[in-house]
């Protein structure tokens, strides 16, 4: 074995080392990226040369690749449980402000129910106080009020919510283009035997920031990753994203349409635009449903105990109040129909003292609507779903929240950079470098030997 | 496990004992266990319809206040013609007493006529304006004193009113007969005229509504006169009718001692708890002019006294007597109404505290537990942090220095 051989062996030693710290290096300046996966060199002992007389020998290190430590399973668990996060913090950050609305101590419908029967009380005390009367008509007009107000706030969520939709299509959209876009890339640098590295970091990292947008379903094949939505939705194969499109239904609701013009909105699960749709097309809509119902029913029969009796002037009641034909709306329609104190129907024999009829108006708080419900109890069942809801969307969030840190934790164990093992690895990898240097500067000084050799023997 | 960051776990578990703390806090500032629906779901439900319980029970309570001072000035009022109708029994008792001379008599009529007029003043009642013995027409005095006849503000000779001219629709033009103790309401229709009225009038005469010989004519000088033909017992007309204009008595037609019910029948009730209503009034005509009719046995006493024999006076005495029984089983239910109203005042009163309990256990927090609950959180969030502070400096690099 020659110097030469022992110099090129300590030279591979020095690059490997060199390669080592160079992955080191890299590991701690992105121990904070986001999504990057920690890379390890992977050295190989070079093929052993043989010297002398059958004898073997080792022929030094080779860097063969540096590899990601990557956990394909976790990753995508969380990537499951990221859509799932997402979709609750969208259904609650809705549901949290809808429910300001349904509080039990301002001016709620409950409230003003109450304070309305109240009132057609307090005039049954004095049927022909004016101002028993008109205080009727204010409490009626606060309910109204009450109603419209929750209604709007309703719809303005929904409309909120529209424009979620549309900006998490767009988002949707940008990320699958750019998931297509490194899948040749990747391929071609596994086709050379590699590691995808950071371009496959990369590329996690959006689908991440996809499954916080909707569930996808991620399949490895040939050409990199094939992704679908949960209903089979192609969005990315190979090199190439397929776009989906919003379109306004006739509902008046953003729908989402695939590539082909098909409406898949009722499929779109989980992330915030999955969040988004259950939150506007099932909750909120619910919601109106019983509001409108409550509004409707309890605008008629309001009208129909008034109908049962005489105002002031000695005529038949009229309407109370003007309350749509059909259900969905009349919560956000519903407003006084009389505004003249003297036409609220107290009276039962058309007398103006009499306040007999109020037993009627009065009755309508404690007597069930069409709906089996009294007016108090609906409001309430309103209330309990709207809570329920929230509270449900809340526990769902701190669930995934808490399963999610987990998964994340696993990752990081698996992928992540530790600081103080990469700095254990640079002593070591420092040290292997300067022993290698140490072999270099011995075998030059062995050179220089051998050099002399001559010299001395001339001088 | 290969641990690398500690800071996500250290910042996930400062995030929730802050917001533990921050829970606590508000619990502890507000006295609310939940302060927002999703909190308690089920309690924020119950909480509504324990609300609406609350208020009612309010209002009933209110309802209480505002109907038992009424019921109690009403019960004064018919105490105090009890005590009138006492006075009226001695003086008539003593009238009828063959000792009794002439001029007594009428001295004795005369102190009567003043007993009717307290009487009538006593059924005039009113409470915050509200007359308590008018049925459900309550911004009147329901007992008027009455004439035999009622002449319209409206037509003259040169403009007569005629059998044909029209009545204005809607209007109520109405009579009560001091006699029957009745009242007939017209309340005109479309298309109705003085010939309509004039034949609702003979109808009710008829029926014994009004007394007969009540009758609507065009007088001379072409207005619409009501009249009866009875002199001791008149009728008092009203009528918001344009046409006719008001009814006013004719002068001097007024019959002494003769007072007309111009009220009605109606009893209001009104709700003091969830399944109770209380009648809140007596209508004037139940009390003093049907049954054992008080103002009528009155007005009998009165004219036996002026003209009649000591059986007479006898007699009508006794009607009087009959009147006094009458009256006070009248007070009765009034009486039984005013002691229910109290004890359902003492009802509400707890029921109140029962709700306002029940609320309070449904989203209320005692100061205790949310104290305590305050200071494990602070001691929670301060050992998080102490732990943050502790193992998140730490590195290897600090050593190979």
């Amino acid at each position: 074995m020659s110097l030469n051989t022992s110099l090129s062996i300590a030279v591979q030693s020095l690059n490997a080392a060199a390669g080592a710290l160079q992955a080191t290096n890299n590991n701690i300046a992105n121990a904070n990226t986001p999504g990057y996966t920690r890379e390890v060199p992977i050295l190989q002992a070079s093929a052993p040369s043989t010297v002398g007389n059958n004898l073997s020998v080792g022929d030094g290190v080779d860097l063969v690749r540096y590899q990601s430590v990557r956990d394909e399973l976790l990753q995508s668990q969380i990537q499951q449980e990221t859509s799932s996060q997402s979709g609750a913090n969208a259904q609650l950050s809705s549901l949290q402000q809808i429910q300001t609305v349904f509080t039990t101590s301002a001016q709620d419908i409950g409230t003003e129910m109450s304070a309305l029967f109240t009132s057609i009380s307090t005039l049954s005390t004095n049927p022909s106080s004016s101002s028993s009367r008109q205080a009727v008509l204010s409490a009626g007009q606060n309910l109204a009020n009450a109603f419209n107000t929750v209604s709007k706030t309703l719809t303005a969520q929904q409309s909120g919510l529209n424009t979620q939709v549309t900006q998490d299509v767009s988002q949707i959209n940008q990320l699958t283009k750019q998931i297509a876009a490194l899948n040749p890339q990747i391929t071609a640098l596994k086709a050379t035997g590699q590691d995808g590295g950071t371009l496959q970091d990369q590329q996690n990292q959006l689908v991440l920031s996809l499954s916080k947008l909707t569930t996808v379903s991620v399949v490895q094949s040939n050409d990199g990753i094939t992704l679908t939505t949960g209903n089979g939705t192609p969005l990315v194969v190979g090199s190439k994203s397929y776009s989906l499109q919003t379109s306004t239904g006739s509902d008046g609701m953003t729908h989402v349409l695939d590539q082909s013009g098909a409406d898949i909105t009722s499929s779109l699960t989980g992330g915030n635009l999955g969040g988004s749709i259950q939150t506007r097309d099932t909750a909120i809509s619910g919601m109106l449903t019983k509001l409108d119902t409550l509004a409707n029913q309890f605008g008629s029969a309001m009208n129909a105990a008034q109908a049962a009796g005489y105002d002031q002037n000695g005529n038949a009641g009229q309407d109370f109040f003007t309350v749509s034909g059909t259900v969905t709306g009349s919560a956000a329609t519903i407003k006084m129909a009389i505004t003249d104190p003297t036409l609220v129907a107290a009276s039962s024999d058309g007398s103006a003292g009499s306040n007999g009829n109020l037993s009627k108006l009065s009755a309508v708080q404690t007597t069930a609507l069409a709906s089996g419900q009294t007016p108090g109890n609906a409001y309430a069942s309103l209330v309990y779903q709207v809570g329920s809801l929230t509270s449900n969307a809340n526990a769902e969030s701190t669930a995934t929240t808490s399963s999610l840190n987990q998964l994340n934790d696993q990752l990081s164990s698996v992928s992540g950079v530790s600081i103080d093992e990469e700095s254990a690895n640079l002593i070591q990898y420092q040290q292997a470098y300067q022993a290698a240097a140490r072999v270099v500067s011995v075998i030059q000084q062995l050179f220089s030997v051998t050099m002399s050799m001559g010299t001395a023997a001339a001088s | 496990m290969r641990v690398t960051n500690l800071l996500p776990d250290v910042q996930y578990q400062m995030q929730q004992s802050q917001q533990a703390l921050a829970t606590a806090n508000q619990q502890l500032s507000t006295g609310l266990r939940v302060n927002q629906l999703s909190d308690d779901p089920a309690a924020s439900a119950n909480m509504v319809v324990s609300l609406a319980a609350s208020a009612s029970v309010d209002q009933y309570t209110s309802n209480v206040s505002s109907v038992l001072p009424r019921m109690q000035t009403a019960d004064s009022a018919m105490s105090a013609i009890v005590t009138s109708l006492n006075s009226a029994i001695t003086l008539g008792t003593s009238g009828a007493s063959s000792s009794s001379v002439t001029a007594n008599k009428q001295s004795i009529a005369t102190q009567v006529q003043s007993i009717l007029s307290s009487v009538i003043s006593q059924a005039n009642t009113s409470y915050n304006g509200v007359y308590v013995f008018g049925g459900s027409e309550s911004t009147t005095p329901p007992f008027v004193a009455a004439s035999t006849t009622y002449t319209s503000s409206q037509g003259s000779v040169a403009n007569p009113l005629a059998a044909t001219t029209a009545l204005t629709a809607g209007s109520v033009t109405s009579i009560s007969d001091a006699t029957t103790g009745k009242t007939m309401t017209f309340k005109a229709q479309a298309g109705d005229t003085v010939a309509t009225l004039q034949q609702a009038i003979a109808s009710a005469a008829v029926a014994g509504t009004l007394s007969a010989g009540t009758t609507a004519t065009i007088n001379a000088k072409g207005q619409l006169s009501i009249a009866t033909t009875n002199a001791s017992q008149g009728i008092v007309v009203t009528s918001n009718d344009t046409s006719l204009g008001a009814m006013a008595a004719d002068p001097n037609t007024a019959v002494a001692n003769s007072y007309a019910y111009v009220g009605n029948s109606t009893v209001n009730s009104v709700q003091v708890g969830d399944s109770l209503n209380v009648a809140t009034n007596i209508p004037g005509n139940q009390l003093l002019t049907s049954g054992a009719n008080v103002i009528g046995s009155l007005t009998n006493l009165i004219a036996a006294l002026q003209n009649g024999t000591e059986s007479q006076i006898g007699t009508a005495t006794n009607a009087v007597s009959s009147a006094l029984n009458y009256v006070s089983q009248q007070r009765i239910p009034l009486d039984s109404t005013i002691s229910q109203l109290n004890s359902q005042e003492s009802y509400l009163s707890q029921e109140k505290i029962t709700l306002t309990t029940q609320q309070t256990s449904l989203v209320g927090i005692s100061l205790s537990t949310a104290a305590t609950n305050v200071s494990q959180a602070q001691l929670t969030n301060s050992a998080v942090l102490a732990a943050a502070a502790k193992v998140l400096p730490q590195t290897l690099l600090d050593y190979l220095r």
